[in-house]
């Protein structure tokens, strides 16, 4: 009788901590979140999210950003300023409108095909923001909302 | 012309002083001083006239890298940032970074929600970092001449809302019309009101982490 309980008991402890263990190995190997499968949060112009930027930082940082920096998915449409490289070799897009003082500088993702994208384009480009739009008086000038992991949905 | 007679009255003007001071008042007959100040004033004028077409001579970079490194016995943790924006006055030795935070990519995902999480940088309060320097040897670098310079930069670190005053060495490569700036540096995180209370987290991320950052300036 005795044995019977132990031998029970061994095995719901065992269990328990496979399930355990198990569930700790998924949490901590959990895969990043795809930025393009997940459904965009906000369909927008770039001037108007560069504008909501500047007219009220905080309340923009409150809407856009996510505390464990899963922040928004945005559709965010603009003319194309500038093409350039980053130091990871990736392809980064300015939208931004001439006149303005700032734009959305948005990282695309390796796997984009941006080949055919040429300055004054206006584009449609879906990706994770970062970082807000701001006057910075240490460097003196205008930063650019900042997006990551974007793809070219339409141009 | 106008100029040159304005030297020449100033070299005479000066000539004129420099007889008076002359103790035993012998008159300036000395052909090499003459040419000593009359190349001195020209040095001079070369000099103001670079320093002005200068002024105000601050580049800009978007291309910027910043990555650290934390190391425990039971995990090495690692995470990129390719934001970063950056400026630098050569004139003055001005340097200013600024690295959204959120920016910054982990291998595994629960690291980066961690990293961002308001119990150790929160980052949705915090959006950016910033380091305000300032190049306290600005004399051993010449921003015209190709090189390797070791500059000592000294200015106010915050992250997390906590601002420290660091002094680093930093090199700085010239090559061309590109600058680079390299800067290693540890950061000990209770400094900057950084840690977490308890948990895995506490004992897997070192107390003392090593940043690298890297601006190119084109």
């Amino acid at each position: 009788m005795k044995k019977k309980i132990l031998k029970w008991g061994l095995i719901v402890v065992i269990g328990g901590l496979l399930i355990g263990v198990g569930i700790t190995l998924y949490m901590f190997n959990q895969p990043h979140r795809d930025v393009q499968a997940t459904t965009a949060d906000y369909k927008m112009d770039a001037n108007q999210l560069v504008n909501e930027y500047l007219a009220n930082a905080e309340a923009s940082n409150e809407k856009y950003l996510d505390e464990e920096g899963e922040s928004k998915i945005i559709e965010v449409t603009g003319r194309v300023s500038e093409i350039s490289a980053d130091l990871n070799n990736n392809v980064v897009i300015l939208l931004k409108t001439n006149g303005d003082k700032a734009g959305v500088s948005c990282t695309l993702l390796k796997t984009t095909d941006s080949a055919n994208i040429n300055l004054g384009d206006v584009v449609t480009i879906k990706g994770v923001i970062r970082a807000g739009a701001g006057y910075d008086e240490d460097l003196g000038l205008y930063e650019d909302v900042i997006m990551e992991k974007g793809k070219i949905i339409k141009q | 012309m106008k100029i040159w007679g304005f030297m020449k009255m100033l070299l005479w003007k000066k000539e004129k002083s420099l007889n008076s001071n002359n103790y035993n008042n012998k008159p300036l007959k000395n052909k090499f001083m003459k040419k000593t100040i009359f190349s001195l004033a020209i040095v001079g004028i070369l000099i103001l006239s670079s320093a002005f077409s200068t002024i105000g001579d601050k580049l800009v970079s978007k291309s910027g890298h910043v990555s650290f490194y934390s190391h425990t016995a039971i995990e090495d943790i690692s995470a990129d940032n390719f934001k970063m924006v950056s400026t630098l006055e050569t004139e003055t030795g001005e340097m200013v970074f600024s690295v959204p935070m959120q920016s910054f990519e982990f291998e595994k995902s629960l690291m980066q929600k961690h990293f961002n999480s308001s119990k150790f940088l929160d980052t949705k309060k915090f959006p950016k970092s910033k380091f305000i320097g300032k190049i306290t040897n600005l004399n051993d670098i010449d921003f015209s001449a190709n090189g390797t310079y070791t500059a000592n930069v000294t200015g106010d670190l915050t992250i997390h809302g906590v601002t420290k005053n660091i002094t680093k060495n930093a090199t700085i490569t010239v090559s061309g019309a590109k600058v680079t700036v390299d800067v290693e540096l540890s950061i000990t995180l209770a400094d900057y009101n950084i840690a977490f209370k308890k948990g895995k987290p506490s004992t897997n991320i070192a107390k003392t982490i090593d940043a690298k950052i890297k601006a190119e300036f084109n």
